[in-house]
């Protein structure tokens, strides 16, 4: 093997270092290219982890519709998976035809993990067919048990491919520090170069961040679904499928800063002038934008909780709350979003009248914006929880007790976040790196005993009526489509906060890019070619979701049909 | 339904095009490739600060940390009172001029770090070539103090080339020590004071070196100089990353084994 690996060096030796591609450049083929596997990806990764989460709750439950929910979740990934191939085989001839001695230097290292890559992707796709196309004959029974561990295989194929992949991109990122210009590639042992700084940080983070994506999609097409229904029964399927999809992407939007903030940290790690770079170097805008999306992300998510209360018997009673809800929000996204370290040169700085501006730099601090974050976690929290309490009044003895002592952990946690946010100012940044984890562990603890004191007192309550699915004014699935572009936007964004702060290298440190297009855009260019590539992306979700409803009628089942699964 | 396809057309273009005309609408900072300075034999001080402030303000990504007041020393603007850096390069360290001082600080960050602030600068010379960061010692200097920098600095051989990592060669920069083999010099050269603490003198950021002789081997302690990630003290994962991995680079054998010998030794 190892001969293998030599001719193939001796190969890229003797290749030309690059092409260019006509029109549009090199550089610009490989963006689409990659963006849009990645989207397609990043899709078909997260959408079987919530369908078979969904399927369990479908058997344990005995509810056909959770059942029925997880089949057209599955439906639209079949349409989307060939998608997926094609982009992933599109980026891998233009990576091997424009950059081919890049790209002969990736394979002599990681030769072995693309053959895996391969077979996986075989497993993975059969795996699906059989998950879908079986979802008829195996809904009893056993049967029923042996179709859902098919759809956990689907995930177990799905995450260790996303890994292989992960492993090619995070060892340009970081590669082992004893990887030199001048190391041979097929002296670099595999293993070596897969377990590199970011790779698990990577992994983790991107998994949780497919979930999120999988739901905003999913959210969508409810959404586009919901209007488009002609009957109130499809409506109504429509409407609580879109609730689902934006419960599990906001749910899963919550834990997501704390993979990102350990993937900061690696990074960090392995090379403080890469994490400066990225946080305080030429991409120092780039969190502001980041900030900006992510206000728009909790303020559409909770706008469409509060107009979806509208639909709840009994949410009347919280109304009056939600206005203090948005002006935390809008003030805590303010923070946030405030400039702090800009990147500025002599002229900017004599005309800030010092290193920081006189205002906004007490603003643009961390522990401002840590303190910021976590409330507008916590207040997105108490919308759910509001909504999850709307049509329900407790009635076990001790429910008043019980809410006092809810509210009693809300203030508890708002006080810590709010303790640690001043302490810090007060504090070397080294100490006050430490006490956002305080902050983060208060928010999880707060999240965590409410949600089970909420479902114990949940027991046996009083319903003050059901849910009205389906009558949702056509504004709140703006709110979805909203989601949906903004976390797709959002992606391509940290895709290039990700692969741009390895700057004029291919491999950071390693191998130079000596093209024509090496030097890093602004983030004017970045945001027009992400903006392009989730236009694309869009257009094609939405051709081949059409094309799946030519193909089948929606899956969708009326309350009266089958009432049990899996037994 | 057209009436709905267009609106949610419309809400998916209006959204896109509101996050790419703030991306517009923000400075736009471009990541320059670093580019060989053509800087002749009769190069004027006036050229090297025009050269040099190019290289603070874009590829040397100096503005990054210098500036900006919490990571490094302001550079530009005054520092608390002492003025910006030409101003005050000359009484940082005794007995050293401003532009071995600015050398220093470029090259070996680690020899000298101000009073407040943590030892996070890189090695410059990986990054830039010896002209490169002669011209930013030129810049620095043009900053209320007087530029001596000149052409008879630049190492011969490099006029035009970018070589990151080449060796400084003639420049009036001493090298560690000047070859020195006393300990105690070499670690106030060698900047291990400002981290390590040994007797009463040193920082907190590494491990205490006062009696590592008693809880290491001289193996140990040679590789931790050369290769300072290959273990980390318990209780300093934090701080990985930063001790500068060149001191085989910049120290001498007899230099090294001086050091080994000196800390095995405290027990």
């Amino acid at each position: 093997m190892a001969d293998g690996f030599y001719l193939l060096q001796a190969a890229a030796d003797s290749l030309p270092a690059y092409r260019d591609f006509p029109l549009i450049g090199s550089r610009t083929a490989v963006w689409i290219a990659a963006e849009i596997h990645l989207m397609f990806a990043a899709f078909v990764l997260g959408v079987p982890m919530f369908a078979v989460v969904t399927e369990l709750i479908g058997i344990v439950g005995k509810e056909q519709r959770y059942d029925r929910l997880s089949k057209e979740f599955t439906r639209l990934l079949l349409v989307a998976y060939s998608a997926t191939a094609i982009w992933g085989a599109v980026l891998t001839f233009f990576l091997a035809t424009l950059y081919p001695r890049f790209f002969a230097y990736l394979t002599a290292i990681f030769g072995p993990s693309m053959w895996a890559y391969v077979g996986l992707f075989f497993l993975e796709s059969f795996t699906l067919y059989l998950y879908y196309y079986g979802w008829d004959r195996w809904k009893h029974g056993r049967a029923k048990w042996g179709h859902w561990t098919l759809g956990i295989l689907l995930n177990v194929w799905g995450t260790i491919v996303m890994f292989i992949a992960n492993s090619w991109l995070t060892y340009m990122m970081s590669p082992p520090r004893d990887v030199t210009p001048q190391t041979a590639p097929a002296s670099i042992t595999l293993w070596h170069a897969m377990a590199n700084a970011t790779w698990m940080p990577i992994n983790v983070h991107r998994l949780i961040a497919n979930v999120v994506f999988g739901g905003a999609i999913v959210g969508a097409y409810a959404s586009y679904r919901f209007l488009a229904a002609k009957t109130d029964e499809e409506r109504a399927h429509y409407d609580w499928m879109g609730y689902v999809g934006n419960f599990i992407a906001i749910s899963a939007l919550i834990v997501l800063p704390f993979a990102g903030y350990w993937l900061g940290r690696e990074i960090y790690q392995y090379d403080q002038s890469m994490g400066i770079t990225m946080m305080g170097g030429f991409m120092s805008w780039l969190w502001v934008i980041q900030a900006f999306l992510i206000a728009v992300l909790f303020l559409a998510g909770n706008y469409y909780l509060w107009v979806g209360m509208g639909r709840i018997p009994g949410a009347e009673r919280f109304r009056p709350y939600t206005k203090w809800l948005l002006a935390i929000l809008v003030l805590g996204a303010i923070v946030w979003g405030t400039p702090h370290t800009m990147i500025a040169d002599s002229r900017e700085l004599a005309a800030m009248g010092g290193s920081h501006h006189p205002f906004l730099g007490a603003l643009g601090v961390m522990s401002a914006k840590n303190t910021a974050v976590n409330l507008m976690i916590l207040t997105t929290f108490l919308s759910f929880l509001m909504y999850r309490r709307a049509n329900i009044r407790p009635v076990v003895p001790w429910a008043r007790t019980g809410t006092l002592v809810q509210a009693g952990m809300f203030a508890l946690a708002a006080a810590v976040v709010l303790f640690f946010g001043i302490r810090g100012y007060f504090v070397e940044a080294i100490v006050r790196i430490g006490f956002s984890v305080y902050q983060v562990l208060a928010v999880l603890s707060c999240i965590v005993f409410v949600t089970v004191i909420d479902v114990v007192m949940a027991r046996g309550a009083q319903s003050l009526g059901a849910i009205r699915w389906g009558q949702m004014p056509p504004r709140s699935q703006y709110a979805l489509f909203i989601l949906a572009v903004t976390f797709t936007w959002l992606m391509g964004l940290m895709g290039f906060a990700r692969s741009g702060i390895r700057q004029h290298w291919h491999v950071w440190q390693v191998m130079q890019d000596t093209t024509q297009y090496a030097a890093t855009p602004a983030l004017g260019y970045a945001a027009i070619m992400i903006s392009i590539c989730v236009l694309i992306f869009l257009s094609l979700v939405a051709f081949i979701f059409w094309l799946g409803g030519l193909a089948e009628k929606s899956t969708f089942v009326p309350e009266r049909e089958a009432q049990h699964v899996g037994h | 339904m057209w009436a709905t396809n267009l609106k949610i057309v419309g809400v998916v273009l209006g959204t896109l095009a509101l996050y790419t005309l703030i991306a517009n609408k923000i400075p736009q900072v471009q990541s320059e490739v670093p580019r060989a300075l053509a800087l002749g034999a009769d190069v004027t001080p006036e050229q090297l600060v025009r050269a040099g402030e190019q290289v603070f303000n874009g590829i040397g990504g100096c503005t990054t940390c210098h500036g900006l007041g919490t990571r490094a020393p302001n550079l530009l603007t005054d520092e608390k009172g002492a003025g910006p850096i030409g101003a005050r390069c000359g009484k940082r360290e005794t007995g050293k001029s401003c532009k071995a001082y600015l050398y220093e600080s470029l090259t070996q960050p680690g020899a000298f770090v101000v009073t407040g602030y943590e030892p996070i600068m890189p090695d410059m010379s990986r990054t830039l070539s010896p002209q490169q960061i002669w011209a930013v010692i030129a810049f620095l200097e043009s900053q209320s103090g007087t530029v001596d920098v000149g052409a008879s600095d630049i190492p011969a051989g490099n006029q035009g080339g970018l070589t990151p990592g080449a060796s400084p060669g003639n420049s009036g920069a001493p090298r560690l020590a000047n070859g020195n083999t006393d300990p105690m010099t070499l670690f106030h050269a060698a900047g291990c004071v400002g981290c390590h603490k040994i007797g009463a003198e040193g920082g907190a950021i590494g491990p205490d070196l006062t009696h590592i002789g008693a809880r290491a081997s001289a193996t140990y302690i040679r590789e931790s100089i050369l290769d300072p990630g290959a273990k980390i003290a318990k209780g300093f994962e934090r701080f990985a990353g930063i001790m500068p991995k060149t001191f085989g680079d910049q120290m001498t054998a007899a230099q090294l084994e001086a050091l080994v010998r000196f800390l095995a030794s405290r027990k």
